[in-house]
């Protein structure tokens, strides 16, 4: 059988206006910088770019299949300045590679390889012209891009991950050089892939720090636009760093926040139930309690055990409670500090030393539910100009360096609310409402509820919710308490004019 | 709004959250009070109504203050 293979590029990128012509700028260098942490993974990437037509302003990022994966959170600014260009997202590029093999001369098998790489653009704040160059840089958090491996550990054992990413950073226009490099938070690199084959180099294409915490691919030559089906089937390779972690990796894998605001009591209860994970090695064998105690006594913590957690809260609460499904939990501390409105610096937060029932070994579960009060001074303003009140409300606590996997914010707001109107910092991936029904209610409460998925420390926002309460329905309590107190008078009332006496 | 949010002043419950307690303690047993009268009142519509009315409105806002006072913040 004779087979020829022809090529044929035919790249039918659609040109929308928003995507320019691929010539219009070059890069002169791009530097990928990954930040290796446990559930969390931390990308920056910075692209030299020369212009190479006039007028050029709209620039076009490229992320592989991976990246567009367990990318969570994206930003891009033009470096040195602190406000973030808006991205626009284009999805999967139209471009393809159409591969005719000749079997037998006359047998025609047509081969599509279509393209797995995503686009975004950002229109640069001041148009470049020829030879003109700036520098931009873009920062992504991906969630669920480290794994543990070996995925088992037993309770003594050290905790290691690995990341898989791709050899090379791709941009739809021409690279003079790139280079990509790993760092971990101080802990060592364990083993890292050796690429075999790789053009646009000479020498050593991975070389380790000397501190053993980074490694560094490059520098890569002359690299022509990689973000092409053609580019990627040829030099596309996929890369795994090893390193070890010392914290426990932790993920929350739901998380039910309640925020109720209350008009007579000035007061605003944010409840959140908590779903715990240990996302690290699962454990292998028993667990021995002896073991534990005596890591805990010699000061030598294993890395993937969890058992001790601090939470940040807002300042000014009181009467935080902590319990799971058995009862209280006693084994918490809370370390108030005052709000604004109590006379205490603004920027800090209380922080609550949890002790969870049992130490989370890997793999192992705890749901948890956790409460606090606080003055709704500090959320809730008036608004004379509309007659109405502007509350906020946090998202959610802050677990540094985990992923909310699921999170649903619910507030409830005062009997009998009108015109209600919502602002939240990123778009749900669902929003409703419904009403609910509590202590001394007689219609019941609205309530609009917020559902997340995966949320990062990147997403600690705040959502404000406008919403009037007319006097009649703050009045409605007390009435609607009197009514049934009257009930038990008038029952008393007609009780003396009844005679029930059998004989007279 | 968030802008909004920012410059607008801070919420005043109409009756301040510090008197609650005493609001509780005078109404409820003011409420009581009103209840032991009306028991001891002879067959008369409108003094019975008028007492009754008065202690229902009375122990309303007692109820609503006693709440928030031992934290359930209705």
């Amino acid at each position: 059988m004779v087979m020829h293979r022809y090529w044929l590029h035919l790249s039918t990128v659609v040109l929308s206006l928003a995507l320019p012509s691929w010539a219009s700028f070059e890069n002169t260098a791009v530097v990928r910088s990954i930040d290796l942490g446990g559930s969390l993974v931390y990308t920056t990437t910075t692209y030299n770019v020369k212009a190479l037509e006039d007028g050029s302003n709209v620039y076009v990022f490229a992320l592989t299949e991976r990246e567009q994966e367990t990318t969570n959170w994206m930003e891009a600014r033009v470096k040195g300045h602190s406000v973030p260009l808006s991205l626009e997202n284009h999805g999967l590029s139209h471009e393809y590679v159409l591969d005719l093999t000749l079997l037998l001369w006359y047998i025609v098998a047509e081969v599509i390889t279509y393209s797995t790489t995503y686009y975004y653009s950002v229109a640069l704040p001041k148009a470049l012209d020829t030879n003109q160059t700036a520098n931009l840089v873009l920062e992504t958090v991906q969630t669920h891009a480290t794994y543990p491996f070996p995925p088992e550990a037993a309770q003594d054992d050290r905790q290691a991950l690995k990341y898989d990413t791709d050899l090379f950073v791709l941009s739809p226009y021409k690279t003079l050089v790139q280079r990509t490099k790993f760092k971990t938070v101080g802990f060592p690199i364990l083993s890292y892939t050796e690429p075999k084959g790789v053009a646009f180099t000479t020498g050593s294409i991975a070389t380790k720090s000397n501190t053993g915490s980074a490694v560094t691919y490059g520098p890569f030559h002359d690299l022509p636009p990689s973000s092409n089906p053609a580019f990627l089937e040829e030099n596309q390779q996929k890369i795994s760093i090893h390193y070890e972690f010392g914290f426990p990796m932790l993920s929350v894998k739901t998380l039910r926040r309640v925020a109720e605001i209350s008009h007579w009591g000035a007061n605003l209860n944010i409840q959140d139930e908590i779903h715990l994970y240990n996302a690290g090695p699962k454990l292998k064998g028993q667990f021995s309690r002896l073991e534990h105690q005596a890591q805990a006594y010699q000061r030598r913590p294993a890395p993937h055990v969890l058992t001790e957690l601090a939470l940040q809260l807002p300042a000014g609460i009181h009467s935080a409670y902590y319990y799971d499904t058995i009862g209280n939990v006693s084994t918490s501390h809370l370390r108030v500090v005052p709000s604004a409105s109590q006379g205490g610096l603004p920027g800090r937060n209380s922080i609550l030393e949890l002790r969870p029932r049992y130490p989370l070994l890997g793999g192992w579960n705890y749901s948890f539910t956790l409460g606090w009060d606080s003055p709704l001074e500090d959320y809730a303003g008036w608004d004379a100009e509309k007659g109405r009140y502007v509350a906020s409300v946090p998202i959610m606590t802050l677990f540094g360096g985990s992923v909310v996997e699921d999170a649903e914010v619910k507030v409830i707001l005062p009997e009998a609310s009108i015109d209600v109107e919502v602002s939240a910092p990123f778009s749900p991936s669902s929003f409703s409402s419904s009403t609910h029904t509590t202590y001394l209610d007689t219609t019941g409460r609205p309530a609009v509820v917020f559902k997340y998925k995966n949320l990062t420390d990147k997403h600690t926002g705040v959502i404000y919710i406008a919403y009037k309460v007319p006097l009649s329905a703050h009045l409605k309590k007390p009435t609607a308490v009197g009514i049934a107190l009257f009930g038990a008078f008038f029952v008393a009332f007609l009780w003396k004019r009844v005679d029930l006496r059998l004989e007279k | 709004l968030q802008q909004l949010h920012k410059t607008l002043p801070p919420f005043q419950p109409i009756i301040p959250v510090s008197l609650l307690p005493y609001l509780a303690f005078i109404l409820l047993t003011l409420t009581f009070g009103l209840a032991f009268y009306f028991s001891t009142l002879p067959k008369g519509t409108v003094k019975e109504s008028t007492v009754a009315i008065l202690a229902s409105v009375l122990g309303g806002f007692g109820t609503v203050a006693m709440f928030c006072t031992v934290g359930v913040y209705v």
